[in-house]
C-alpha cells in the first residue's frame, strides 16, 4: 500500500507543533519567486508568531560596507493590535501568501513611526569598542540583553528608540561576512526571553543569512551578465565603427597628396561621405534600439500599418525579381501594439527576407486571426533560410551574418514584441526558406473598435 | 624586386586603400576579399607576406592562417582586425603581429617593413 502526500503541507495535524507549522512555511519560502524583502518578512513572522511562541517584535538591521543599518520593525504596537494578528496568524490553513500580504500591508501602513526611527540607527562595525547592537555583528554572536537601561554596553539611542529593557540580537551570516542583525522583544506582553525562544531565533537567523547572502549572489550574476553584455556591445560597436573610421582616415590622407588627380579626388570624397553616413546610421540603429519604450498598447489598423510597411519594401525590391504578396483577413483589423516600433519591426523582418532570397523569390506578408484573442502577421519567404549554427542566436543583439550588420535587426523586432506583450515563432528550413509568425494581441470580434 | 603582399579584407573599399597605399609604399599588392580565394592565391603564387582581417562572412581570420600553417608555407602574416580581444585567441599567437585597424596606416605600414622590409 503507498499513501502519497503533498510536498507543500497547507494543513496540519494537531500534534504538529506550532514550530513545525512555522518552519514548514519558512521552507515553502524558498520555492516561491524570490524576492528578499517577502522572505525576510516570512523569517521575522515566524519570530513573531503569537503570545505562546516566540517574541512580540523583530527588527531587521543590514549591513552596507562597514555600517550596520536599521531597516524596518515587524510587530504590532499595542496589545490589542498584537491580539488580532496573532488571531489572523493563528487560522488553520493560513500559508505563505496570506503572510506576505498581511506583513505587505504592515510595512506600508501609515502609523509604522517606529520603522521612521529605526531608519535612522546606523552603527560602524568593527570598532574597537562596539556597542550592542554592532557588537553582535561584529562578534558574530547571538547577545541576550537583560535590563538594558543599566547596561553599558548597550547604545543609549537604541534603548530609547525600541523602549524595551530586554532583547534578543541575532547576527545573520554567510560563511564569509555579516550580511546584518535581526533584534528581538517581548515589547508588548513583557515575558522573559527563554532559552527556547533563544534556539529557535538562532534557526530564523541562520535562515535570514542565508537569504540575504542568496539574493546578493544573484544580484552579482545579474551585474556580471550586464557587464558581459556591454562588454559584448562594446566590441561589436567598436569593430562596426573602427572600418569607416579607417576609410575616412585613410582617404582623407590621400586627399593631402599634392599629386592627386581630380577623379580621384572625387572618388575619395564620395567615399568618406558614404562612411560618414554609414556611421550616422550605426549611430541612429543604435540609439533607436536603447530606446525601445513601449508605454501603452494602442488598436492599431493593420491595414494601415502594412500598407505603409509594404511601401518601403517594395522600393528596395524595385528591379529585382521577387514577389511580394499581402494578404489580410477580413475579419481583422486591429491589433493591439505601438505602431511606429510595431511597423519598424515588420519592416525589418521584411528587409531580412529581402536580402534571404536574393535576386529572384517570394516574400509573403499576412495577418489573421489566430483565435479570439490574437492576431498573426506573418513573413514567409522563399530565401536561403537560417543557418543551423545561428538558429538560437538569431534573437540575440550584435549577431549578425551579415558583413555590415548590426546584429540589431531582430534583437529589436523582439524586444518591441515583447513590449507589446505578443511572442515571435520562427521555422526556417536552410535553402528553402523562413517563416517568421508576430503574435499580437487583438480585440475580440464581437467587441467594436475605435472608430 | 617588388616584395609581394596578400590583403584579404572583406570590406570593398578597404581593400581598395591598402591596395593603393601599399603599392605607393613599393609593394606588390594582391587582395582579395575572402579566405577561400586568399588559399586560392596562396596555392598559385608565392608572397612575402599576408595581412588578413579575422572577422569575415564565411571562413574567418583565425581559419585561414590555420589553413596556411598545414600548407606548410612559411610566410609572415599580420593580423589586421578593429578587435583587440582577439589577441587573447592563442591561434592569433601564430600570426608575427597583430595590428589594430586604425584610422592612420602608419603602424600596418612600419610592421610590414619591420618584417619582410
Amino acid at each position: 500500500m503507498i499513501e502519497r502526500y503533498n510536498l507543500f503541507l497547507h494543513e496540519f495535524s494537531q500534534e504538529a507543533s506550532k514550530e513545525l507549522q512555522l518552519f514548514s512555511i519558512i521552507a515553502q519560502s524558498f520555492f516561491q519567486p524570490f524576492s528578499l524583502l517577502d522572505n525576510l518578512l516570512v523569517i521575522m513572522t515566524a519570530l513573531t508568531a503569537g503570545p505562546g511562541l516566540g517574541f512580540n517584535r523583530a527588527m531587521l538591521f543590514l549591513t552596507e560596507g562597514d555600517s550596520l543599518k536599521g531597516e524596518f520593525w515587524l510587530g504590532p504596537t499595542s496589545a490589542a493590535e498584537a491580539e488580532s494578528i496573532w488571531r489572523v496568524l493563528s487560522t488553520p490553513g493560513i500559508g505563505y501568501p496570506e503572510i506576505i500580504e498581511h506583513n505587505r500591508s504592515l510595512l506600508t501602513s501609515e502609523t509604522d513611526t517606529l520603522t521612521k526611527r529605526v531608519k535612522k540607527l546606523s552603527y560602524l562595525l568593527y570598532r574597537e569598542q562596539s556597542l550592542i547592537p554592532a557588537l553582535t555583528a561584529s562578534a558574530r554572536q547571538m547577545i541576550l540583553v537583560r535590563d538594558a537601561r543599566n547596561e553599558p554596553g548597550v547604545d543609549r539611542r537604541f534603548v530609547e528608540t525600541i523602549g524595551a529593557d530586554e532583547f534578543l540580537c541575532i547576527p545573520l551570516v554567510s560563511q564569509k561576512e555579516v550580511l546584518g542583525e535581526i533584534i528581538l522583544d517581548n515589547a508588548i506582553t513583557k515575558l522573559p526571553i527563554r532559552i527556547r525562544d533563544l534556539e529557535l531565533a538562532s534557526i530564523c537567523g541562520l535562515f535570514a543569512g542565508n537569504y540575504i547572502y542568496t539574493a546578493k549572489l544573484q544580484k552579482r550574476i545579474v551585474d556580471m551578465k550586464k557587464v558581459a553584455a556591454m562588454g559584448e556591445m562594446a566590441m561589436f560597436v567598436t569593430h562596426q565603427l573602427r572600418n569607416p573610421l579607417v576609410m575616412i582616415g585613410g582617404f582623407a590622407d590621400q586627399l593631402l597628396d599634392p599629386q592627386i588627380g581630380e577623379k580621384k579626388k572625387k572618388r575619395n570624397i564620395q567615399i568618406i561621405r558614404s562612411e560618414i553616413r554609414r556611421l550616422e546610421k550605426i549611430l541612429l540603429r543604435l540609439s533607436q534600439f536603447f530606446r525601445i519604450d513601449v508605454r501603452e498598447k494602442v488598436a492599431v489598423d493593420v491595414q494601415d500599418m502594412l500598407n505603409l510597411v509594404q511601401e518601403s519594401v517594395r522600393a528596395r525590391i524595385a528591379g529585382r525579381r521577387i514577389t511580394l504578396d499581402m494578404e489580410i483577413e477580413a475579419g481583422l483589423r486591429v491589433i493591439l501594439c505601438d505602431p511606429t516600433h510595431v511597423g519598424e519591426a515588420i519592416r525589418n523582418v521584411l528587409d531580412n527576407a529581402v536580402d534571404a532570397v536574393g535576386d529572384e523569390g517570394r516574400i509573403d506578408l499576412r495577418a489573421y486571426r489566430e483565435n479570439a484573442e490574437w492576431a498573426v502577421i506573418a513573413v514567409e519567404d522563399t530565401g536561403k533560410g537560417i543557418p543551423g549554427a545561428v538558429k538560437d542566436k538569431i534573437f540575440d543583439s550584435f549577431v549578425s551574418t551579415k558583413e555590415r550588420g548590426m546584429g540589431l535587426g531582430l534583437a529589436y523586432v523582439k524586444r518591441v514584441v515583447d513590449a507589446c506583450g505578443g511572442r515571435i515563432e520562427v521555422k526556417s528550413a536552410e535553402g528553402k526558406g523562413t517563416t517568421f509568425k508576430l503574435y499580437f494581441q487583438t480585440q475580440p470580434r464581437e467587441r467594436r473598435t475605435r472608430p | 624586386m617588388k616584395k609581394r603582399l596578400l590583403i584579404v579584407e572583406d570590406e570593398r573599399n578597404l581593400c581598395l586603400l591598402y591596395r593603393e597605399e601599399l603599392t605607393k609604399a613599393g609593394y606588390k599588392v594582391t587582395a582579395v576579399a575572402d579566405a577561400d580565394t586568399a588559399l586560392e592565391q596562396i596555392k598559385k603564387q608565392d608572397f612575402d607576406l599576408i595581412v588578413t582581417d579575422i572577422r569575415m562572412p564565411a571562413k574567418n581570420g583565425i581559419e585561414l592562417i590555420t589553413q596556411i600553417m598545414a600548407l606548410r608555407k612559411d610566410i609572415p602574416i599580420i593580423i589586421n582586425t578593429a578587435y583587440q580581444s582577439y589577441k587573447h585567441d592563442f591561434m592569433t599567437w601564430a600570426a608575427d603581429a597583430y595590428v589594430v585597424k586604425s584610422a592612420s596606416l602608419d603602424e600596418l605600414k612600419s610592421k610590414i617593413k619591420e618584417l619582410i622590409g
